[in-house]
């Protein structure tokens, strides 16, 4: 069983990688200390905490392990070894994710050793069912390869806006897809689920946005998947991205965090509501963070309610809403919502269940549309004055008839259509589309997206982009394209999907 | 000499391997009764046990290993626990220096094949938490130092097959050594071939052949005084030099990655106490947890250069069969078969190589006795905790 005291303090340390550094001789340390060896009593007061989650290091030496302690037996063989930041000044050890080695593949260290690499949030080990889920950051991947390094550079705004809007944003998807009919799909490492991609997409969103992490205030993260009944992810997202002030003593943020659910409309829920925090004069608060992340349940195909086994994908998206430096404003927004119990999940429940055939008509259709049209309406738009029509895409069928019954062309709606690439995201998926579609707007373009979550509401925004859209794609590599076109993908059979999905702690 | 020397009068121990059947209390029963019976001393004699195992509260779910101990003795006298043979024995010197005792048991005991599921995890995890957190393994640790190590001398190509080859003679030598040693695990010879295949198929730089295996066992002995030592034999082992060092938990973290700074800082203070040469030892007992902890340990203690062990190794293994020959000087290392061919107890193992050292000093191993080119007059004996967290050395002499 897990002991919460050791679980907290070691998560702390390790989530993040903080170390020390003294700031009378330079030495550096892994893990934090009050003093330094060298300096003796003299460094008290004058050790600064730094860590390593945005740095890029070098894998030192390596070894193979295909002998695993028993924690670590799911994940398959592995590469582990020891990781140098700072020219050597500090060293840690890591475990080389992101990474199948079959039994008959040759591994050379030499081919291996002394390239860079980047810190990964994954889950630690396996653990009992009950037990906390163990994170830590002392995975590593490839800088090279999927997940490239990028510099998180907070940047003084330049610009005050009167309404709020979109500041930045980042999608997370991981290496590893399923490639079936016509389609490919998002899975997660055996390390990866849907806390940690929430924390992957918030990093992303701060590289993007440049939004100093001490600013934001709240973050909300809507998911369907979250591993806990109970436990929020927004409260490990908020202390690995250090949100809001830290109080270091007590190793406290001072931030608001929440989870919502709402099948797949979870996140875009709430855009309108961090946006109404960040307006509100007296909230103080200056951002508001919105994740939408999900490792997509599914039963296996044959068992009842397997066929969403053929479009569940895995992900995360995260977007900052602000008054400052806006890429996107909100031009208006309104939601619908009814009691349609097309598609549920249980607690306990592994898998979620469905009404017949995803009850296209009266659930997705019914609600996507009506909103859409309620939109366009409120705001004197016909379609031919949108730019780019995003909608929730559990397929891609649905979405295209949900766009051509409204009257959308191809070029209006194929930009923001990812669900062939990612499958669906669920939480995540609308926004994905919406990140997509940002990658590529020019300034002052009309987007209009349509959410849609099963139980069942819709919610419609429509976004103006600005020119700052522009500055800010120089600070991101990792785009929804680069995503779904990288050269780094993996390729998964139907097994090794269904087992990566269950993660490390599949039976 | 000084009055209070800590003199060691007699040793016990029994085999090493797995002891399905037996209580780790009565292993420790077994190889202190061998160690009282040849020093022919009553239990009553005594005035204090310094007992140590590793992990048994992990392994055997026992946490007062004192209590079951003075049960099993009948004895209300002072018992202490601590977690290798070396640190045992460091406080019984101590103890008997500062004239608190004159007659201790130093007795050592472990019981890992009771845990043989979980062991592995066990075991890192008190090696390093850190570590262990970010997937190390008990054998990661020797091969991540076998790789710094090639990398830090720049050895590559030809020099990187004699390294390997040598790293697999030693551990042909420890198999050949134990042959002659009946409490050994393994008694068994291997060939250099196997110890590479092992390699080849483990797809790491080390494999099955290079590690120490996990074991069941126990050892002891009687510590007194130089003073009173006479009294009980004619050939008492002086424990001239004793000394420890520490290091950081996390291996990673440390400064140098290709060798043990506690063992060097511990042998220049025992060499110190001791007031020898490091050139007058000529038999010694090395902590091998695997062929390169090996190598490295004989570098860290002073008998080969920084980055020149290997060599010494290979050209020492055509010449002599038994010894090494390093720095000009023909040295035996591990003449029971160290801790990959006799057997790693962790809590006892220390205390095998006590064992080793004492026999061979008064001339009794038997058919293992070494014969040295001149008068065997000092031995060594190093043994870790950890991956080099803790070093012991012992410098011990007959007359």
């Amino acid at each position: 069983m897990s002991s919460e005291p050791i679980e907290r303090r070691v998560a702390y340390i390790g989530d993040r990688l903080r170390g020390s550094r003294c700031n009378m001789c330079g030495k550096e340390y892994f893990k934090l200390k009050n003093y330094c060896g060298t300096c003796g009593r003299e460094s008290f007061g004058k050790m600064e905490h730094i860590d390593f989650f945005y740095e890029e290091g070098t894998l030192e030496v390596c070894t193979l392990v295909n002998k695993p302690t028993n924690k670590f037996t799911k994940l398959g063989p592995y590469i582990y070894g020891i990781v140098t930041f700072h020219d050597g000044k500090v060293r840690f050890p890591g475990r080389l994710t992101d990474r199948v080695i079959k039994d008959d593949d040759e591994v050379s260290f030499d081919d291996l050793e002394g390239r860079k690499v980047v810190p990964r949030f994954r889950r630690r080990h396996a653990v009992e069912p009950k037990s906390i889920i163990p994170t830590i950051s002392l995975a590593f991947s490839f800088a090279d390869e999927y997940y490239p390094y990028q510099e998180y550079r907070p940047v003084k705004p330049s610009r005050k806006y009167e309404k709020p809007g979109i500041v930045g944003y980042g999608v997370y998807s991981s290496k590893f897809r399923i490639r079936e009919r016509m389609m490919e799909r998002s899975v997660p490492f055996l390390d990866e689920d849907s806390i940690t991609a929430a924390v992957e997409a918030g990093k992303m969103a701060l590289i993007h946005s440049g939004v100093d992490h001490k600013l934001v205030g709240k973050v909300y993260v809507g998911s369907e998947s979250n591993p806990y009944a109970v436990k929020p992810i927004a409260s490990k997202v908020a202390q690995v991205l250090k949100l809001g002030e830290e109080c270091q003593v007590e190793g406290v943020q001072c931030v608001d965090a929440i989870d919502t659910e709402f099948a797949c409309k979870a996140a875009t829920s709430m855009f309108k509501d961090a946006a109404s925090l960040v307006y509100y004069p007296d909230s103080q608060e200056s951002y508001a963070m919105v994740i939408g992340t999900d490792n997509s349940q599914a039963a296996p195909r044959n068992e009842p309610g397997g066929e969403l086994d053929l479009f569940v994908g895995y992900g995360g998206s995260a977007f900052i809403f602000g008054l400052q430096d806006v890429i996107a404003r909100f031009e208006g927004w309104v939601s619908f919502t009814s009691d349609t119990p097309d598609f549920w999940r249980r607690d306990t429940q592994p898998h979620p269940s469905h009404g017949g055939r995803y009850t296209g008509v009266p659930a997705y259709f019914k609600h996507v549309t009506k909103v859409a049209k309620e939109l366009m309406g409120r705001l004197k738009l016909e379609p031919r004055d949108i730019d780019y029509f995003v909608a929730h895409q559990p397929n891609a069928i649905f979405p295209t008839r949900a766009a051509k019954a409204l009257g959308f062309k191809e070029e209006q709606f194929l930009p923001g259509l990812q669900v062939a690439k990612f499958g669906n995201t669920y939480s995540g998926c609308s926004p994905i589309g919406l990140a997509a579609v940002l990658d590529v707007a020019k300034p002052d373009e009309r987007i209009l997206v349509a959410s849609y979550g099963s139980g069942a509401g819709s919610d419609a925004y429509s976004f103006i982009t600005t020119s700052q859209l522009v500055e800010n794609r120089t600070r991101q590599k990792f785009t929804v394209g680069y995503q779904a076109e990288s050269r780094f993908v993996d390729y998964l059979d139907y097994d090794a999907y269904r087992r990566f999905k269950q993660g490390m702690e599949a039976a | 000499m000084k009055a209070k020397l800590p003199t060691i009068i007699s040793v016990g121990r029994t085999k090493f391997g797995e002891h399905y059947e037996v209580e780790p209390e009565k292993l420790i029963e077994e190889a202190g009764l061998a160690a009282l019976d040849s020093a022919r001393i009553e239990r009553r004699g005594l005035d204090a046990c310094y007992f140590s195992d590793y992990f048994l509260p992990i392994t055997n779910k026992i946490g007062l290993e004192e209590g079951f101990l003075s049960e099993l003795l009948e004895l209300n006298i002072p018992m202490e626990i601590t977690r290798s043979f070396s640190s045992a024995l460091s406080n019984a010197c101590n103890a008997i220096l500062a004239g608190t005792y004159d007659i201790v048991l130093v007795g050592g005991m472990e019981k890992m094949t009771d845990r043989w599921d979980k062991i592995r995890d066990d075991l890192m995890l008190l090696e390093d938490p850190w570590s262990y957190y970010a997937g190390c393994t008990p054998e990661a640790n020797h091969e991540l130092m076998f790789r710094a190590y090639i990398k830090e001398h720049g050895i590559s190509g030809q020099q990187l097959d004699v390294l390997n080859t040598a790293l697999a003679q030693f551990s042909v030598k420890s198999h050949s050594n134990a042959m002659k040693n009946k409490y050994a695990q393994f008694r068994k010879e291997i060939l250099i071939d196997a110890v590479i295949k092992a390699r080849i198929k483990a797809k790491r730089p080390l494999g099955l052949f290079d590690f120490a295996p996990i074991s069941d066992g126990a050892s002891a002995l009687i510590l007194t005084n130089l003073e009173i030592a006479p009294s009980y034999t004619d050939k008492p082992i002086y424990i001239l030099g004793h000394s420890m060092a520490t290091d950081y938990i996390t291996f990673p973290s440390r400064s140098d990655l290709t060798s043990f700074v506690a063992t060097q800082l511990a042998m220049k203070s025992a060499l110190k106490k001791a007031n020898i040469q490091l050139d007058d030892i000529s038999i010694l007992e090395i902590y091998d947890q695997s062929t390169m902890m090996g190598l490295v340990s004989l570098e860290d203690l002073g008998f080969c250069e920084r980055g020149k062990a290997w060599m010494d190794m290979y050209g020492s293994y055509q010449k002599d069969e038994k010894g090494y020959e390093l720095k000009e000087r023909r040295i035996f290392v591990n003449v029971n078969g160290g801790l990959k061919a006799d057997g790693n107890p962790l809590g006892a193992t220390g205390g095998a190589e006590i064992f080793e050292i004492f026999q061979q000093l008064r001339l009794e191993a038997g058919e293992r006795q070494i014969k040295a080119d001149e008068e065997l007059r000092f031995g060594c004996v190093h043994e870790l905790e950890g991956f080099g967290t803790k070093a012991y050395v012992y410098i011990l002499g007959g007359k």
